[in-house]
């Protein structure tokens, strides 16, 4: 799951600071009031998260589909990607592209905080698209595929594909990025143990088709 | 662009001796790997090809530069104000292009009389500069690029913007309210504090023969003043939509007499604004901008003239437009500006550097790139610029001249790219005149026609 963050503001050092920056309004945008942060770490956590909004939307929902939404996407899941980015261990190329450098200089309360933030934005709404393609996505993502021994895909994701603790909302994420994270995972350039198994035999024409639901949904 | 200054030809003393100094192309600046340096982001983030923006790389733009990554030198006063952010790494690059030019017709020898320069030449290097590009302090930031110009064979200072950008929100709730950008900039060259590459500062082509004879007329907006005035402005980018500057420029030329006096040429006069709104769009993988920008300034002519007294006064009003598709393989880009320039020439009238008091230019520039996973790509561009006659700014001269007094030139270019690694780029270009300076041939009176400067340009440009 890829987020832009600013590393200045949540370095320790600089998070002593927060006080010091002037943003105006600040109670007007994002809701930090959940996260178990000092006054300065939030203060500078929306700075962090402005950063953020430049690829993932001010509401945590992004315009170009090679960003994920990452409105109510479950705060374990960001946690796990933002420490993997961090680690380097999430390396497919978009990770490194972008997030390594983004992620390299969070502390894990920013980390926290911006899990719990971005998991309480109001999700995206579904796209429509191709009816017939939709169909067999969600027949996929309902009843897996029983003849190459993939399992349904909500048995994890949960059956709105809402997501679940560290298994990801996908339900109205972009199309194209679900799409090159099963490329990505299916390929092994993006680690996820889980997945690898899973998907090993998912076509394309099925990863488009569940791509297309999810988009929808 | 291809473009020699307008105001060189003030003297009306054109000769073979000037070839060299008329045929400057306008410099350019370029990204750098210091914002990669201080991001960790790869060049792909901010650029579709370099320098071409993309919405992400704007966004960092317009927030200063200060988009950071690495560690810090952090220091605080007892009141907890910050008074230190310093990149523990300063963010540094450097660029080097080397170039080959070939025109199509040989340019006359500038001392022998009937014989002919070579033709092919070899530019090592072309440019080389050095960069300081990123974050200076809390919400302040530079682009500072320091250029050896290869044919000059000087050392100086080149494109520069110093801005500071502060982040606020209002209104609304969570999700709903209005996120603006405020912004002042300190730059050398008026569109190079923008961001969309449809205004001239960063426009096509990115690069250009600095060798190969250019048409006779600009507009001042359109690199005319560049590295000759100082600008301060004030600029707000509101809701990623809206962008709205106003800047006002004065003379600030490096080299030559100081204080400023007669030996200069073209010197701003007084403060000249500057003015750009801009409007961007942007859904699933493209944007689209619209917008107007332009100057309204005087200057003296100078060139052995005091200058005091009559002035110059430009007025420069343009449109621009730019589209950007971002796929995952596949990336196109259009861009079109028009510039229509009014000319009140009470101070070159006067001093019979030109034969009419008021004149106009109107140029018109699109172009369509395209590029397949940032590593094969291509572009084609259209340029035209008409004005009225002039029989003394537009003299006939060999080569750099007009025969029919006119400034009208037009043409394409052609142009391939293969970028093996990110931050290199080989270019192949080819510059086709359909007029040059008024005429398709014998355009100068010498017998030299449009098409024998047609140039190929090939560059090897490397960022590091």
């Amino acid at each position: 799951m890829a987020m832009f963050v600013k590393s200045t503001v949540i370095r320790n050092a600089v998070a002593t600071l927060g006080a010091g920056l002037l943003m105006v309004g600040i109670a007007h945008t994002a809701d930090l009031s959940t996260a178990n942060l000092t006054d300065a770490q939030k203060v500078t956590l929306q700075k962090t998260i402005e950063t953020c909004s430049a690829c993932h939307g001010l509401n945590g929902r992004s315009v170009a589909p090679t960003f994920p939404n990452l409105a109510a996407q479950t705060a374990p899941y960001i946690e796990l990607q933002l420490h993997a980015f961090k680690d380097q261990t999430r390396a497919d190329p978009d990770a490194q592209a972008y997030m390594w450098g983004m992620a390299s200089q969070l502390s894990d309360a920013s980390i926290s905080g911006l899990a719990v933030y971005f998991s309480k934005q109001s999700a995206a709404e579904g796209k429509s698209g191709n009816a017939a393609l939709i169909a067999q996505g969600k027949q996929i993502f309902v009843e897996g595929v029983p003849g190459r021994q993939i399992p349904a895909c909500a048995s994890c994701h949960g059956a709105q594909a809402q997501g679940n603790g560290p298994f990801p909302r996908l339900a109205g994420q972009h199309a194209p990025y679900l799409l090159k994270q099963l490329l990505v995972i299916q390929s092994v350039l993006r680690t996820a143990p889980v997945m690898h198994g899973v998907i090993k035999d998912l076509t394309r024409d099925q990863m488009q088709a569940v791509v297309a639901y999810l988009e929808s949904v | 662009m291809i473009g020699i200054r307008a105001i060189a030809l003030h003297q009306g003393k054109l000769s073979l001796l000037a070839i060299g100094l008329l045929c400057l192309l306008s410099a350019k600046s370029w990204a750098v790997p210091s914002f990669a340096r201080q991001t960790g982001m790869t060049c792909a983030a901010c650029h579709t090809v370099f320098p071409e923006l993309t919405p992400f790389g704007r966004e960092f733009k317009l927030n200063g530069y200060v988009l950071d990554n690495i560690k810090q030198i952090t220091g605080i006063d007892i009141d907890s104000r910050q008074t230190l952010a310093l990149n523990s790494i300063p963010p540094i690059s450097m660029m080097i292009q080397i170039s080959y030019t070939h025109t199509s017709t040989a340019l006359p020898d500038s001392a022998l009389p009937g014989a002919l320069a070579k033709d092919g030449e070899v530019l090592f290097p072309d440019q080389a500069s050095f960069f300081y590009a990123g974050k200076i302090a809390n919400e302040l930031g530079a682009f500072v690029q320091l250029t050896y110009d290869g044919v000059a064979d000087h050392f100086g200072i080149d494109n520069t913007d110093i801005r500071y950008a502060h982040h606020l929100s209002f209104g609304g709730t969570d999700g709903n309210s209005h996120n603006m950008i405020l912004g002042v900039t300190l730059n050398n060259n008026p569109t190079v504090q923008d961001v969309w590459n449809s205004t001239p500062a960063w426009g096509f082509p990115f690069a250009g023969s600095s060798v190969a004879p250019g048409p006779i007329a600009a507009t001042q907006i359109d690199g005319a003043l560049a590295q000759s005035v100082a600008g301060l402005g004030v600029y707000l980018w509101l809701d990623d939509h809206w962008y709205a500057e106003i800047s006002g420029y004065s003379a600030a030329v490096v080299g030559g007499a100081h204080p400023l006096d007669s030996t200069q040429s073209n010197v701003a006069h007084g403060l000249a604004p500057y003015w750009r709104l801009a409007y961007e769009q942007r859904w699933d993988r493209n944007s689209l901008s619209v917008g107007t920008y332009g100057i309204d300034i005087k200057t003296n002519p100078g060139n052995g003239t005091p200058l005091q007294g009559l002035t110059n006064q430009y007025k420069d009003v343009a449109g621009d437009i730019q589209y950007q598709f971002i796929g995952e393989d596949h990336l196109v880009t259009v861009l079109a500006t028009y510039i229509h320039e009014n000319q009140t020439l009470n101070a070159s009238f006067f001093d019979q550097f030109a034969a009419n008091a008021t004149n106009t230019l109107k140029t018109s520039k699109l172009t369509g790139e395209y590029s397949y996973q940032r590593r094969i790509g291509g572009s084609l561009g259209y340029f035209s610029t008409t004005g009225s006659n002039d029989t003394i700014l537009y003299a006939a001269a060999p080569v750099v001249g007009s025969s029919t007094s006119s400034p009208d030139s037009s043409g394409y270019i052609a142009e391939l790219n293969y970028l093996p690694w990110l931050n290199t780029k080989l270019q192949l270009q080819y510059v086709g005149y359909n007029k040059f300076n008024g005429s398709r041939t014998n355009y100068d009176g010498s017998g030299r026609n449009a098409s024998d400067n047609n140039t190929l340009f090939g560059l090897v440009w490397v960022n590091f």
